[in-house]
């Protein structure tokens, strides 16, 4: 079958199998969820749409979802395309099942199984020809709608089209990284990654070091990741790490490194067995506490002795090492402790590697993907050099493995050939890392390709095909007369669409799309007394935008992270959008005492204003008086749609690495024919209407829900929305309402508690409530 | 030979009419401190610089300080000028009075400090030493070493000093090697060699106290590892009186360019019993007290020489007479005319004076913000006043002496071939004043402190407190009278303006940016800076003459016009600079050190 599921059926509705349900929904699918107990089902659906961040993208998804007990309902499954099996870890209950599903399915029904330990061969045993092969490993991670990978394992009898469609759908519908593995216990992620942890948690003791050094060692310099260890151990669960033990105990053979390598850790057990599971029990490693006075503080456990103690920051100067190459250079126990580990970690990756897995490459992907890693091993092993890793291993009186041999005598794992990246096969030759077709980052342009013009916060690309790149490139992608300078030079060489570029795409892989201008140097212009420059930045992001809203070829905005304040008017002035689900924006400008300057008023408004009626405004005025007074954020791509922040006209993606592809050809998709919007005119109720908004403001400060100051910003953004001095009868131009918004935010910004909300923000990435 | 007269007409204009005097009455504390007040404690100051100092200057020069056995003697009038100069009260003019000090407002000191630095700079290094160790002691000591040892230092009857400096660690305090050793009777064995030791012997006290920085046998690496110890010559007896001898002996007297009755010393310390001064490890902090103080105070110095330099250039302009006139003879009854008729004669004394007059006025405007910090009841208020004096630390100290070099400079120019000779005393102002472009952290090091610490401190707080004001000052002034003045200053503070976001900016990407435009940014903060107080000073004067000013007419048209001359002569100075900072370091940082 080719076609792509569309009905799902999730049985298990524990943690996996609920979240999986949720995020199926989220791709659009209609899920049955079943369980074997009764209500288990609803009430996970229910504990689902409650929790903050909801697994559910919008609360409407959750209706996607219906609920059901395996017994009364396993019929179900029968009308659905795809059945994901995701209950308890047991063999025998999962053949079970299995045989119930076997009359129940649809003869092309795909089954999986979200086993994270037990091997495909097993699972099969005893089902029909047809079933097996209809039948793959789909192992999710937690939680299925962030963690990006998803691990499938195809048995020997599993049709290959199966897997194809398995892997399409959880790549392009589900978003994920689908790493392809051979069938061997714990796949690719958990065996290195749980081997890893092990090795970490031991040396660390070894060395008589605090979970706080090895959180910064392992943390920022090596990133593996960002929380470290012990920090990953409290996230995922210290009770994982012994089940894992004894399951590799028994499957993995007796001379596989794991299970020479581990011992028991009875500081861990003893925490499990007092109920120290982790941030979902009462704390792990880490503990948040509150002192007699109330206040907050973070303690930590004493490796040594089992007893907790203030948290204190690490002082080992490998902590602040940039870098991995530089960490392990120290001569520090920072240093001692990631060479330790890491030529443990490595040696095993290098050994299990062809083992597990098709190529090093699914390793690294599967490691980044799922363990959050900065790099995988083998990027790891290429930014320590190879020769060194070959080295301890040597060292520390072992053999060498000899798929590291290979990479010394080769230099490296990984080379950047013709402006491709290539990896060392198996035979040691060099080979293309062979990606699925739209995959695609901008990384991969900057490997075979220079920009075309570049200034100190942007860059222009050739991204092919005829489109033309803006990509942002200061710390968070803060927006600047720099960045507006490259926006004006994009348009420029865009031209009338004759040359060579067609079309123009804002598209960055930073974190976040944009934060919005850049407050740091915003607050130093007021401290400046710099009411000329920022008045000309005004100007200068207004023209760049119009520019964009107006150049003579199409303009598509690519979202992923945030993009805020002045990064989402750059979007609301492109004309479409490719946003990743996961992308968070709004006009928050009123956070900081300012009103949106950049056109976000007016393409608010005049957004809010399309399709209703000309003659009465005020429905328009209100809700974007509401959405941008209140400095309201979408949480993501659907919320976003909902809000009006989204047009149908807009692409929703879920997969991260298909963002550039699905730019490029939204963009060339509107070039046939393009003509530049018509500069729209509207009618707005002018200044007799501010009395009563006003008014509704005030009611809300008397009942404590906004402060006298955002009584203050709310009055200003309000003469922006009503169109200032007009009337009905008159009509109101753009240039008019970009003339409010600079008259509005250049009030503003010469206020001393906008500056101090300035000040907060930077301070404390929250804003003031003056 | 030369000549001074305390500027006390432009002193009172300043400090009554500008910034007004009623405003330090206004501190609790100051509340005798009436203009008559004032002008008394002048004319006092003005007597003993203009009598007692200043006909020591030359002699103090040609004859310096000597070294014989580890004694150090002062040239011929120098003991006899300090006991005047104590019995005044000047060492503890602005002194706790709880340790015999006269309270007097920082502002006062500031002017003393310009008068002693224009009358005999080198005789003020005395003084001016103790005065640093008071401070440090007056907010880091303990009890007992605060009632055995701060009396004397008001009193001026023992002398202070500063021991920071090792042969190999000036700029890098981190590095120093003198070790304080504890003696078990909570005092401290130090031994150790410190040189370019302001003051660190001489015969004008009979007891001489040394603030020396030090390192504990604990103390962590770097700064963050220095302590201050307290050690006297003599230990003192019960009754306060020199007793035992010291640990701690000179064993030599640098020769210099100028300066040369200072001495300047190397001090050897070997089991000198000491004490801590503040917390252990942390004497860069108490340090610094006397540092900021200290910066301020040679920034006065380039001031002050540039103020006696410019009396004599003027005088010997309208007397030498050399040349005729190009417009034809102005003195047709003399043999030549004098030679303040030539445009490029006047331009040097014009750029003197503009110079003088301006930087006066920041000068005492830093002063006094200083006595807020002291006295002022509203945190926030100090608050503003400590920002705007840590901001402009550095601008006084580099921008005043390296102005002030220029000056004395100019003035040897003006008296032409006599200049350079010694008995007319103009070279040893250009001498004098080279030293203040190096002591108390290099100009170099001023403008890093400026770029590197002061910018971005508190995300441009201390910024607020010098350009918004300045903003509203030239709004205020952009229509009226002075509108062409205000253009001007404007023009050169949207320069400063740029060059503050242009360093910002790049600086934060590549720190060696924001240090390649570090040392024209900072002039050019000095510019405005004394530009800013040039509007004000044009704003009072043409109020005055605007009311009728009567005698004093030409006084203020003076101040008119010297302000026009400020901003229209020597402000545009700040777009060439802006232009180079604009150009950004490459060229700075291209070549590998062997390709120079």
């Amino acid at each position: 079958m080719a076609i792509a599921p569309s009905r799902v059926a999730v049985i298990g509705a524990g943690v996996m199998g609920a979240g999986i349900a949720a995020h199926l929904a989220n791709a659009g699918c209609t899920v049955l969820l079943l369980d074997a107990l009764p209500d288990a089902a609803a009430s996970a659906i229910a504990r689902l749409s409650a929790a903050r961040p909801s697994p559910f993208v919008t609360k409407a998804v959750a209706g996607r979802v219906t609920s059901g007990t395996v017994a009364a309902d396993l019929a179900g499954v029968a009308d659905c395309d795809w059945i994901i099996e995701a209950i308890v870890e047991d063999l025998a209950a999962k053949r079970a099942l299995y045989a119930q599903l076997e009359p129940l399915r649809r003869p092309d029904a795909i089954v999986s199984s979200n086993t994270s330990t037990i091997p495909l061969a097993h699972l099969v045993e005893g089902r029909s020809a047809a079933f097996r092969r209809h039948f793959a490993v789909t192992h999710f991670f937690n939680p299925p709608r962030w963690m990006r990978l998803l691990e499938l394992v195809a048995g020997p009898d599993t049709a290959p089209e199966v897997a194809d469609t398995l892997a399409a759908f959880g790549d392009v519908r589900l978003g994920k990284g689908v790493v392809r593995c051979h069938d061997t216990p714990g796949f690719i992620a958990n065996r290195v990654g749980t081997f890893w942890m092990q090795v970490a948690v031991q040396e660390t003791i070894t060395l008589g070091l605090t979970v706080e050094d090895a959180d910064a060692v392992f943390g920022k310099p090596m990133g593996v990741p960002a929380t470290g260890v012990f920090g990953l151990l409290d996230l995922v669960g210290l009770d994982l790490m012994p089940r894992v033990a004894a399951s590799f105990a028994r499957t993995l053979p007796a001379d596989d490194r794991y299970r020479r390598t581990a011992q028991p850790l009875p500081v861990l057990e003893r925490l499990v067995a007092d109920g120290f599971t982790g941030r979902k029990g009462k704390g792990g490693f880490y503990r948040v506490t509150r002192r007699p006075d109330g206040a907050r503080q973070t303690e930590a456990v004493d490796l040594a002795t089992g007893a907790v103690r203030p948290s204190a920051p690490s002082t080992l100067p490998g902590a602040k090492a940039r870098g991995v190459a530089a960490l392990v250079a120290g001569r520090d126990a920072g240093g001692e402790l990631a060479r330790r580990v890491l030529r443990q970690v490595l040696a095993y990756a290098f050994e299990v590697a062809d083992e597990i897995a098709d190529d090093l490459a699914s390793v690294d992907t599967a490691m980044r993907l799922g363990f959050n890693w900065a790099k995988g091993p083998f990027e790891l092993a290429d930014a320590i050099g190879v020769a060194t890793v070959a080295e301890w291993i040597r060292d520390a009186g072992e053999p060498v493995p000899s798929r590291l041999e290979a990479a010394v005598r080769a230099g490296s794992c990984y080379r950047t050939a013709g402006g491709r990246r290539e990896q060392l096969g198996r035979d040691g030759t060099w080979q293309a890392v062979s990606r699925p077709g739209g995959v695609e980052t901008l990384g991969d342009v900057a490997l075979a390709s220079r920009p075309l013009e570049k200034n100190g916060s942007a860059a222009l690309w050739d991204l092919g095909g005829g489109v033309l790149g803006v990509e942002f490139t200061a710390k968070m992608n803060a927006l600047d007369g720099d960045v507006m300078a490259m926006l004006h030079r994009a348009a420029a060489r865009a031209g009338r669409g004759d040359g060579p570029f067609k079309a123009i795409v804002l598209h960055n892989e930073g974190k976040h799309f944009s934060v919005g201008a850049n407050l740091g140097l915003l607050l130093y212009a007021i401290n400046l007394a710099a009411w000329r420059d920022i008045e000309k930045l005004m100007i200068a992001g207004q023209q760049a935008y119009a520019a964009l809203r107006y150049a003579p070829v199409p303009v598509v905005g690519v979202v992923q992270g945030l993009a805020l304040g002045g990064g989402f008017e750059a979007l609301l002035h492109c004309d479409a959008v490719v946003a990743h689900l996961e992308a968070s924006m709004g006009l928050v400008e009123t956070g900081v005492g300012l009103v949106p300057g950049w056109g976000g008023c007016a393409r608010m408004l005049i957004r809010h204003a399309e399709g209703g009626d000309p003659a009465d405004p005020m429905p328009a005025v209100i809700r974007t008086m509401e959405q941008v007074g209140r400095a309201e954020t979408a949480a993501n791509a659907a919320d976003a749609r909902d809000k009006g922040f989204l047009t149908a006209r807009d692409v929703i993606v879920m997969n991260p690495d298909r963002l550039l592809d699905e730019a490029r050809r939204t963009a060339l998709a509107l070039v046939p024919g393009y003509r530049p919007p018509r500069p729209p005119v509207l009618r707005l109720p002018g200044a007799a209407v501010l009395p009563a908004i006003e008014a509704g403001v005030q009611g809300l400060v008397a009942a404590g829900q906004a402060t006298a100051y955002d009584a203050v910003v709310a009055a200003a953004l309000a003469r922006v929305l009503t169109g200032g001095d007009t009337t009905p009868d008159r009509t109101v131009r753009e240039a008019d309402l970009l003339a409010l918004e600079r008259e509005a935010f250049l009030r503003l910004v010469r206020e001393p508690r906008t500056r101090e909300r300035i000040e907060h923000m930077l301070a404390t990435g929250q804003p003031l409530r003056n | 030979m030369p000549a001074y007269r305390a500027p006390l007409d432009d002193i009172r204009f300043v400090l009554h009419d500008v910034l007004g005097t009623e405003q330090l009455r206004a501190l609790p504390g100051y509340e005798e401190v009436t203009p008559d007040l004032v002008d008394t404690v002048l004319d006092g100051m003005a007597q003993v610089c203009e009598e007692v100092l200043f006909p020591l200057n030359q002699v103090g020069d040609q004859v310096g300080s000597t070294v014989a056995d580890g004694v150090v003697t002062t040239p011929p009038g120098f003991k006899e000028a300090y006991a005047t100069f104590c019995e005044a009260g000047f060492p503890g003019l602005s002194c706790d009075p709880a340790y015999g000090g006269q309270g007097l407002p920082l502002t006062l000191r500031a002017v003393l400090d310009e008068m002693v630095c224009s009358t005999n700079l080198s005789f003020g290094m005395f003084p001016g030493l103790t005065y640093g160790a008071y401070e440090a002691l007056h907010a880091y000591g303990s009890d007992e070493l605060k009632d055995a040892y701060l009396a004397k230092l008001v009193s001026g009857e023992w002398a202070g000093t500063m021991c920071l400096t090792e042969p190999h660690a000036g700029t890098d305090l981190g590095i120093i090697t003198t070790k304080a050793v504890p003696a078990g009777d909570g005092a401290y064995h130090v031994t150790g060699s410190k040189i370019f030791i302001t003051a660190g012997e001489h015969d004008l006290t009979p007891n001489i106290v040394h603030l020396v920085l030090a390192k504990l046998p604990d103390a962590p690496p770097g700064t963050k590892g220095i302590s201050l110890l307290l050690v006297p010559k003599y230990l003192p007896t019960e009754d306060g009186r020199p007793g035992t001898r010291n640990g701690v002996t000179c064993v030599g007297v640098e020769h210099k360019m100028g300066i040369k009755a200072s001495p300047t010393c190397q001090l050897q310390f070997d089991n000198a019993k000491g004490w801590l001064v503040g917390e252990p490890h942390k004497g860069l902090r108490a340090m610094f007290i006397m540092m900021n103080g200290a910066r301020l105070n040679v920034g006065m110095q380039g001031l002050g020489l540039s103020v006696t330099s410019y009396q004599n250039a003027l005088q010997y302009a309208k007397d030498r007479l050399q040349m005729r006139a190009l417009k034809g003879a102005a003195r047709p009854d003399q043999p030549a005319d004098p030679i303040i008729v030539h445009p490029d004669v006047r331009r040097g004394l014009m750029t003197m004076k503009s110079f003088n007059e301006g930087a006066r006025a920041l000068a005492y405007h830093v002063g006094m913000e200083m006595d807020v910090i002291l006295h002022h009841p509203d945190p926030a208020r100090r608050q503003e006043a400590e920002d705007l004096v840590a901001l402009l630390t550095p601008v006084v100290k580099a921008f005043f002496t390296d102005v002030g070099f220029e000056s004395a400079n100019i003035g040897l120019q003006t008296y032409g071939g006599h200049g350079y000779i010694r008995e007319y005393g103009m070279e040893q102002y250009v001498r004098d004043s080279r030293i203040a472009q190096i002591y108390e952290g290099t100009n170099g090091v001023q403008a890093m402190d400026l770029v590197g610490r002061k910018l971005p401190a508190e995300m441009g707080r201390l910024l607020r407190r010098f350009f918004q004001p300045t903003h509203e000052l030239i709004e205020r002034e952009s229509q009226g009278d002075l509108k062409d003045l205000a253009e001007a200053l404007g023009q050169g503070f949207r320069r400063l303006q740029q060059g503050t976001q242009l360093i910002l900016a790049k600086g934060m990407r590549d720190p060696n940016e924001a240090g390649a435009a570090a040392s024209e940014y900072l002039r050019i903060f000095g510019l405005v800076a004394v530009g800013a107080m040039w509007l004000r000073m044009a704003r009072v004067a043409q109020d005055k003459l605007a009311a009728g000013a009567g005698p004093k007419e030409a006084f203020y048209r003076s101040k008119v016009v010297t302000a026009k001359f400020w901003m229209t002569r020597i402000l545009p100075q700040a777009h060439g600079l802006m232009a180079s900072i604009a150009a950004g370091g490459e060229t700075i940082m291209a070549l590998e050190p062997d390709a120079f």
